[in-house]
């Protein structure tokens, strides 16, 4: 067995297959409406995909998932790292943190709703939202973390401070901060899907569930399978810039997301 | 050179737990001096030679640099610390490149003067290694080499071989001895170390701790250049390591353990 998990690729090929293996079992033995074969919703995939229209709106939800998760690298990064260096931003910043952290970002919904509507602007904050505590927390504990001394070695160079913010603190702080970016990428996926799904207009959550309406089932777990690719595929792409931007760093903990 | 004029350090970690590091210190370094300042731990020689730094704020008293007062650190004071504290994200030479380019030295020349001193510090093979690939000796010498770029007047060494295997230690106390030997920088050096403290330096200022004061400085009369197997055989250096320990022992001793 050593040898096969050597193989790279080849552990997690190996259960995905078992997966649909099982869900091909199940849904012939039970033979439910609600529960198509994978050998039917698969097939799915390439029509969604080809679909002029479905692409649309999955690009829609792109184009918010990458503004929602932008905006709040530019906001939150910097808020996490002025409070891991200064004792009154953390005092400040902490309790609401604490207050926000558990909300579910969803649930806030119906009254950003209220407020600007059921469009883009909702739904991009709503993500924003989703992804800016987990980044924030990261920041702040990597800018906390940050030695001392790395600090004392700037400023004997004559470093003022906010250079050593810039040039010490944030490349410092970074294999902690890119923790916290690869946190918020899955919940920026997750506030999305379920951002469009609270006020279906367009997008992937959409997709869903209108044809959950229309008892399409198959194109329904045809999306869930194409949201899990796009996991996969943000996942995979992120490894490939956080080795490229902290190779020099030793390897990170393994990350734990929540749900948001 | 350097003026420790009454320097006074208190920690307050809260309101029932004051801690008085340093009570009262004076000193004067001359310039081009090599001296140690040696004690048991947590008698506040770091503290002192992080006030003369700039670091840390004292209580009470100033240091003066040149008959200036020093009101933060900068780069006429070096530091090299016993975590080394090298930039992980750059490379050995971007890291000792880093105080000269701040310091806006053109590219051409921080590149030549980095690369020298790296040749000193017999790590030319390594610099485009990153600080994680390299042992804790080497770490050391580039953090030497980083700091000497800059130029400082005054080298503050804290424990900097503290970290370091004793057959590590030895060969970099032999290496800093022959640096310095070239310009005759002003050396403060923080060790735990009499033999260590009487290798190196002209004068060994011993420290008491809680609260940290000096008890009693000591001049070390060898001759320089000095070599490590000539002096283990000189009675002298003997002589010096015995009456230091002897009162070091003395000191750790009264010291709350």
């Amino acid at each position: 067995m050593t040898r096969l998990t050597s193989i790279p690729g080849l552990p997690p090929l190996l259960a995905c297959l078992g997966i649909l293996v099982v869900w091909e079992l199940l849904a012939r033995w039970y033979g439910l409406n609600g529960l198509p074969p994978a050998s039917q919703a698969l097939p799915q995939i390439p029509h969604i995909l080809s679909d002029k229209e479905s692409l649309i709106d999955m690009g829609e939800s792109l184009r918010r998932m990458a503004i929602g998760y932008g905006l709040a690298l530019l906001i939150a990064v910097p808020i996490g790292l002025w409070m891991g260096r200064s004792r009154y931003a953390a005092a400040f910043f902490n309790p609401l943190m604490m207050v926000i952290y558990p909300v579910p970002k969803a649930a806030l919904m119906p009254i950003i709703m209220l407020w600007l509507g059921v469009g883009d602007a909702s739904k991009t904050l709503v993500i924003f939202l989703g992804v800016t505590l987990p980044l924030i927390y990261h920041s702040y504990q990597g800018s906390r973390a940050v030695e001392e001394k790395l600090l004392w070695s700037a400023s004997a160079m004559g470093l003022g401070g906010f250079a050593r913010l810039w040039r010490v603190v944030l490349p410092a702080a970074l294999p902690e901060i890119l923790v916290g970016c690869k946190t918020g990428l899955v919940l920026a996926l997750i506030t999305m899907v379920t951002s469009e799904m609270i006020a279906r207009q367009a997008g992937i959550g959409n997709i869903v569930f209108v044809s959950l309406d229309l008892g399409a089932y198959d194109t329904v777990y045809a999306m869930i399978v194409i949201i899990g690719m796009l996991g996969i595929l943000f996942d995979v792409g992120f490894e490939v810039l956080r080795r490229r931007l902290v190779g020099w760093a030793d390897s990170p903990h393994t990350i734990m997301v929540g749900s948001a | 050179m350097i003026a420790i004029e009454g320097v006074s350090k208190r920690f307050d970690a809260a309101r029932d737990r004051r801690h008085l590091a340093l009570n009262d210190v004076t000193l004067s370094v001359a310039e081009g001096e090599f001296v140690s300042i040696l004690g048991p731990s947590g008698c506040g020689k770091s503290t002192l030679l992080y006030i003369v730094g700039g670091f840390v704020e004292p209580t009470a008293g100033r240091v003066l640099v040149k008959d200036v007062p020093v009101r933060g650190p900068g780069p006429d004071r070096g530091p090299v610390f016993q975590e080394f504290a090298l930039f992980p994200w750059k490379t050995v030479l971007g890291n000792v490149m880093y105080g000269l380019q701040q310091g806006g030295v053109p590219r051409a020349e921080a590149l030549a003067r980095s690369r020298e001193l790296l040749t000193m510090v017999r790590l030319s093979a390594y610099e485009n290694f990153y600080p994680k690939e390299l042992s804790g000796g080497m770490k050391q010498r580039v953090a030497i080499a980083r700091t000497l770029a800059y130029r400082p007047n005054i080298l503050l060494m804290d424990e900097p071989f503290g970290a370091l295997d004793a057959h590590t230690r030895t060969g970099l106390q032999n290496d800093l001895l022959h640096i310095w030997d070239k310009d005759r920088k002003t050396v403060l050096f923080v060790t735990h170390s009499v033999e260590e403290a009487v290798f190196l330096s002209d004068r060994v200022v011993m420290m008491s701790s809680a609260p940290g004061r000096i008890k009693q400085i000591f001049d070390i009369d060898l001759p320089r250049p000095r070599s490590r197997a000539e002096l283990l055989l000189d009675r002298r250096f003997q002589d010096y390591v015995v009456e230091i320990e002897k009162m070091f022992d003395d000191t750790a001793q009264q010291a709350p353990a």
